[in-house]
């Protein structure tokens, strides 16, 4: 036996008395977006239709200058959350990607804009500081 | 007899670990954090009539919304950083007391901020600006009036 049952008796109430009042969440919005699928797009040959085949339908479509744009985004929160009998600290962090495909007038994708950031999302407890 | 001298330091620390639980009773902190801020210094690349958006994409990320106004195509960054405090002057007293009783003073500053850069129809720069920025406030501060 690896352990005497008074000290696996110990460490379990231990284990639940320090974690007790522990929260923690995870929210999204939307499917991560496939860098593979994001690459596989060309610019001056790939068309409205393979960018939806590859990627999905866009969550938004966007004119400008009498252009199709679509926007693709996904939204990743963290948040851990320490609810204690007397103090309470909660810390909630978002970060989002987005994907814009520019097409021409032909519907023909000219210019593809990706920034990733819920990279960086983190379970950060702390509220003070940056 | 009891040595009250020897036992001082540890009566101490009881003492101060008391008044630092009553002191932190009922205090609560949350802070939510929406995406990167951007700052000047990072905007400091910019050149109107010269940087693309997929050179802007490349050194600030994407943004968050590509929108048309009647001035041409916006860009838009957003991001925020919510702070909200509150003391329950009923936590001390749910301790002691078969009822709870609640006294809660709150402060909650949600400041969104954006960055918005206008575009001309080659996508290059025309104008860009922060919005309304605000000063940082302080993480706990939840005196509402």
């Amino acid at each position: 036996m690896l352990f005497p049952k008074p000290l696996a008796g110990i460490v379990i109430v231990l284990t639940l008395a320090l974690t007790q009042g522990c929260v923690v969440t995870r929210g999204t919005v939307g499917e991560p977006l496939q860098e593979e699928a994001i690459s596989a797009i060309k610019k001056g040959t790939t068309t409205m239709a393979e960018v939806v085949s590859l990627i999905g339908a866009p969550d938004r479509i966007v004119r400008g200058y009498d252009r199709e744009i679509f926007h693709y985004y996904y939204y990743d929160g963290k948040s851990p959350a320490m609810l204690l009998l007397l103090l309470n600290f909660i810390r909630i962090d978002i970060k989002s990607d987005n994907l814009y495909v520019f097409f021409n007038r032909s519907g023909i994708a000219e210019e593809v804009v990706y920034g990733k950031r819920t990279d960086r999302t983190q379970f950060r407890l702390w509220p003070f500081g940056d | 007899m009891t040595n009250v001298a020897a036992r001082f330091p540890s009566i101490r620390l009881v003492i101060s670990t008391l008044c630092i639980l009553v002191l932190c009773a009922g205090c609560s902190v949350r802070r939510v954090v929406f995406n990167d801020v951007v700052t000047t210094e990072q905007i400091n690349f910019i050149r109107i009539g010269q940087t693309t958006i997929l050179e802007l994409a490349d050194h600030i990320g994407a943004p968050d919304e590509v929108t048309e106004s009647e001035f041409g195509a916006v860009a838009l960054y957003n991001w925020s950083d919510t702070k909200s405090a509150a003391l329950d002057f009923g936590a001390l007293a749910r301790l002691v007391l078969p009822y709870a009783p609640t006294l809660t003073l709150n402060k909650t500053g949600i400041t969104p901020e954006q960055f918005q850069v206008v575009f001309d129809p080659q996508w290059t720069v025309r104008a860009y600006g922060f919005s309304r920025r605000t000063t940082d406030e302080p993480v706990v501060w939840f005196w509402p009036f």
